[in-house]
């Protein structure tokens, strides 16, 4: 046996660091695969997270119409996990055969928790079938509570499988400090290399990120639903699934940024250099192409709310706010993706006249972003506020006053923003940052008491006439597909620069990139590759959705009495 | 259908389009590898000065922060009145001429943090290969100060990995091997943290009366493994204390210096 052994570890230390993959190389194999495998694992984790959500509202407000969202979002899962499986096979190949002395050194740190995501994997996949396919036989009473029950497992075991997988990829950037190159990965505790120091702030962003991502695919396919949808009833129900995703979408990407403040913080924590690295050195412009994608994502979700304003009975006296909204987000998404510290060559620092743009340098600081960034927040929910309120006419006794309220909540959290940010200029850089803290609470502060006031300012209150579901004009959907691009190519771009961060290490200042592609690319390259695997995402999704319906029609079937009840089999 | 299918499309192939145009565009900057140098025995200081220039500019990242004017001091170009640091490297450390000054802040540069910047910069000597450090020092020097690196000073190359492969790195190297406590603080750059009898730096915890806070072995768990314990009130400046005391140090210099600080009541 020792002998075995010994043959073992010799064919393991003779094994070649590398192997080109024909064509593409392997770096570009690598990323291929792993990116649209993430892509997959987002959607299949962040969809049972409001699928439960939305079988709770369906059994707690004993709405039917939630339930049956619910199944269609599970359904969608169900041919979507399959792929996500198959990619995740095609990365584990890819890594074994073409970083072998890598994933030796990973597998040798890492060896049992992959088999537990093995296992769980295998859990995963069995409590979605049950599921799934439980759905119409636990229908009602306890066994429907016991189907919810299935649900939350569900999650449970997807959140786990995630996080496994996070310790993985979080300790090649922020290996704990004890291990060093001459580090043996066998002496290595595996709980101390799980734990490391960014291993929670990805867990808690990619949860949240999961469920922006899945609700923005689920709103794609419902505006595709409803484009192709053949009757009103059919149009009504897939414009209120698509109005759900997006919602689901949107809500979760306002609370995303401060997940990823917390991320940054503790990649500054552990090394302040891989900290420069990210915002200010090599991939300085990167944060300039977020932000323009945000701009996006803001401007897109809004614009989809101010035209579904069309078809609610109400809504027109909301209308001239409309331009005052547009202008606020336009010059915020200028604001926050201007430029401050750049590599400049000594030519453009003289061409500036100094190491700043004696104007744009002023927007380009953290006081002026954090203040915009967060007015464009108060402003989107404002949007969907006035969406909220359009057919309401409140009727309880102090409405009047409430809505006072609720605009003197606003005016304050503005305040506290613009007053913090105008001070940042005159402070020092540890007490700026520490404003950013004082700004998200006033907002968030903002967002949780006004939306408490509006539920109760709500209760009772006189319709001013039902929403028309199904009357939207088509380009509102075109938004949705363009949220959908959007959000996937901002994962795309936010994968580069988690993982662009470590350059040429494996393991960060631990394992070396001795490769051929150790350099790490400019934007350019980076965005040629995301766009290619936003497309090869995009594509099977498409497939993958098609294939299902050839299997299984929608959950909507019509009542016969022309009102869109989005009810099904 | 088709025209919807066929619209659905194009918004997708545009959106991707303009996001990707977009990235392409501005200006393209890659992070590169510090790339392996080869310096024979008879090579200038232009050519060494050359090949300093492509490691700051290129693979050593060194640009990230110093020039931009708030991460780190300007190099290339004045900062605070007293020229480039070619020109002002020989007044910075008493005692210190320019290039012993270049390569020991490249070496262990938290012991030489200019006062109003933050510890930052990572080890050099852990990230370049020993040429291409002589090669930086030879071309921060060509920056208003006259180049006296030579190839004597660039020990040959090694078939092991560059990493802690500098000449101040090699195990029991640190004043040339002296056991005197004092000797080894001196030449390890601790005083450029930390305070001993009221001298030295504010980043790291005073040492003076270390002996009353911390065991024998507590001392000598920290000097080997700075992260295993991080003292109260310094977690900000935690990982900022180099790893690689452990393979500079012998152990008879390790010892020394760990009954030395114990012994500071």
């Amino acid at each position: 046996m020792p002998g075995a052994l010994l043959l073992v570890q010799a064919a393991v230390d003779s094994l070649p660091a590398y192997r080109e993959f024909p064509g593409i190389g392997s770096r570009a194999a690598v990323w291929i695969t792993a990116e649209v495998h993430l892509m997959f694992a987002a959607f299949v984790l962040g969809v049972p997270m409001f699928a439960v959500v939305a079988e709770a509202i369906g059994i707690f407000g004993k709405d039917e119409r939630y339930d049956r969202l619910a199944k269609e979002f599970t359904r969608l899962l169900l041919v979507a996990y399959s792929a996500t499986a198959i990619w995740g096979a095609m990365l584990t190949m890819a890594l074994i055969t073409l970083y072998p002395r890598f994933m030796s050194y990973l597998t040798a740190v890492f060896g049992p928790s992959m088999w537990l995501y093995a296992a769980l994997f295998l859990f995963e996949s069995f409590t979605l079938y049950l599921y799934y396919y439980g759905w119409e036989r636990w229908k009602v009473g306890r066994a429907k509570w016991s189907h919810w029950g299935l649900g939350i497992l569900l999650n449970v075991w997807g959140t786990i499988v995630m996080f496994i997988a996070n310790s993985w990829l979080t300790f090649m950037m922020s290996p704990p400090a004890s291990v060093t190159p001459d580090t043996s990965p066998t002496a290595i505790a595996l709980w101390v290399a799980i734990t490391n120091a960014t291993w929670m702030p990805i867990n808690v962003h990619r949860l949240i990120a999961n469920v922006v991502f899945g609700g923005a695919i689920v709103a794609a396919y419902a505006s595709y639903r409803f484009l192709a949808a053949t009757s009103d009833e059919e149009r009504a129900h897939y414009d209120w699934m698509g109005y759900v995703g997006n919602f689901i979408a949107i809500a979760a990407l306002i609370v995303l940024p401060f997940a990823g403040y917390w991320l940054g913080r503790e990649i500054y924590q552990y090394d302040q250099s891989m900290g420069i690295t990210m915002m200010g050195g090599f991939m300085s412009w990167l944060w300039v192409i977020q932000a323009f994608l945000i701009a996006v994502l803001f401007l897109a979700g809004n614009y989809y709310l101010w035209v579904g304003m069309g078809r609610i009975p109400g809504a027109e006296r909301f209308r001239p706010y409309t331009k005052w909204l547009l202008a606020v987000l336009v010059v915020g998404a200028l604001v926050w993706g201007t430029p401050h510290t750049m590599i400049a060559s000594s030519k453009e620092i003289a061409a500036m006249g100094g190491s700043h743009h004696p104007f744009l340098g002023v927007l380009g600081v953290m006081s002026a972003k954090n203040t915009a960034v967060n007015l464009m927040i108060l402003t989107t929910f404002l949007s969907f506020l006035l969406y909220r309120r359009a057919n309401k006419r409140p009727v309880v006794a102090w409405a009047r006053t409430g809505t006072l309220v609720q605009g003197g909540m606003f005016a304050a959290a503005a305040g506290v923003v613009l007053f913090f940010g105008i001070r940042g200029y005159f402070v020092e850089a540890i007490v700026r940052i520490g404003y950013s803290v004082y700004q998200v609470g006033a907002v968030l502060a903002c967002i949780v008491s006004v939306t408490v006031i509006d539920v109760m300012l709500s209760r009772g209150a006189e319709s001013r006439g039902a929403i028309r579901w199904g009357k939207m004009p088509a380009r509102s959907q075109y938004a949705l597909f363009v949220l959908a691009v959007t959000f996937t190519w901002l994962m795309g771009l936010m994968g580069f620069a988690r993982s662009g961060i470590r350059q040429h290490w494996h393991v960060w200042q631990v394992m070396r990139d001795t490769s051929q592609s150790a350099a790490t690319p400019a934007l350019g390259y980076a965005a040629q590759m995301i766009s290619v695997c936003v497309l090869i995402f995009l594509a099977l999704v498409g497939f993958v959705f098609w294939l299902g319906g050839l299997a299984e029609k929608s959950t909507f079937v019509s009542t016969g009495n022309g009102e869109g009840s989005h009810v099904g089999h | 259908m088709w025209g919807t299918n066929l619209r659905i499309l194009g918004v997708v192939l545009g959106t991707l389009a303009v996001y990707t145009l977009i990235a392409n565009a501005i200006p393209q900057v890659q992070s590169e590898v510090p790339r392996a140098l080869t310096l024979g025995a008879d090579v200038t200081p232009e050519q060494l000065v050359a090949a300093g220039q492509q490691v700051y500019e290129g693979g050593g990242g060194c640009t990230a922060c110093h020039g931009l004017g708030t991460r780190a001091p300007n190099l290339l170009t004045d900062e605070g009145g007293m020229g480039p640091i070619g020109a002002r490297c020989g007044r910075r450390e008493p005692g210190k001429d320019c290039k012993q000054y270049l390569f020991e802040s490249l070496d262990a540069p938290a012991a030489y943090v200019v006062t109003g910047y933050q510890p930052i910069m990572p080890v050099m000597t852990r990230q370049l290969s020993p040429q291409q450090i002589w090669a930086v020092v030879a071309f921060l020097e060509s920056q208003g100060g006259t180049v006296d690196v030579s190839a004597s000073d660039i020990p040959a190359p090694t078939a092991g990995p560059t990493a802690g492969a500098s000449p101040g790195n090699a195990v029991g190297s640190l004043a040339n091997g002296s056991t005197d406590p004092t000797a080894i603080i001196n030449a390890a750059g601790c005083l450029g943290c930390h305070k001993l009898n009221g001298t030295g730096g504010a980043i790291g915890p005073d040492l003076t009366h270390l002996g009353a806070r911390r065991r024998p072995e507590s001392i000598r768990a920290k000097i080997l493994d700075p992260a295993s314990s991080i003292a109260r009130g310094y977690e900000q400046v935690a990982g900022v204390m180099p790893k690689t005391f452990g393979t500079m140090l012998s152990a008879a210099q390790l010892e020394a210096l760990v009954r030395f600080l114990a012994a500071r009541q």
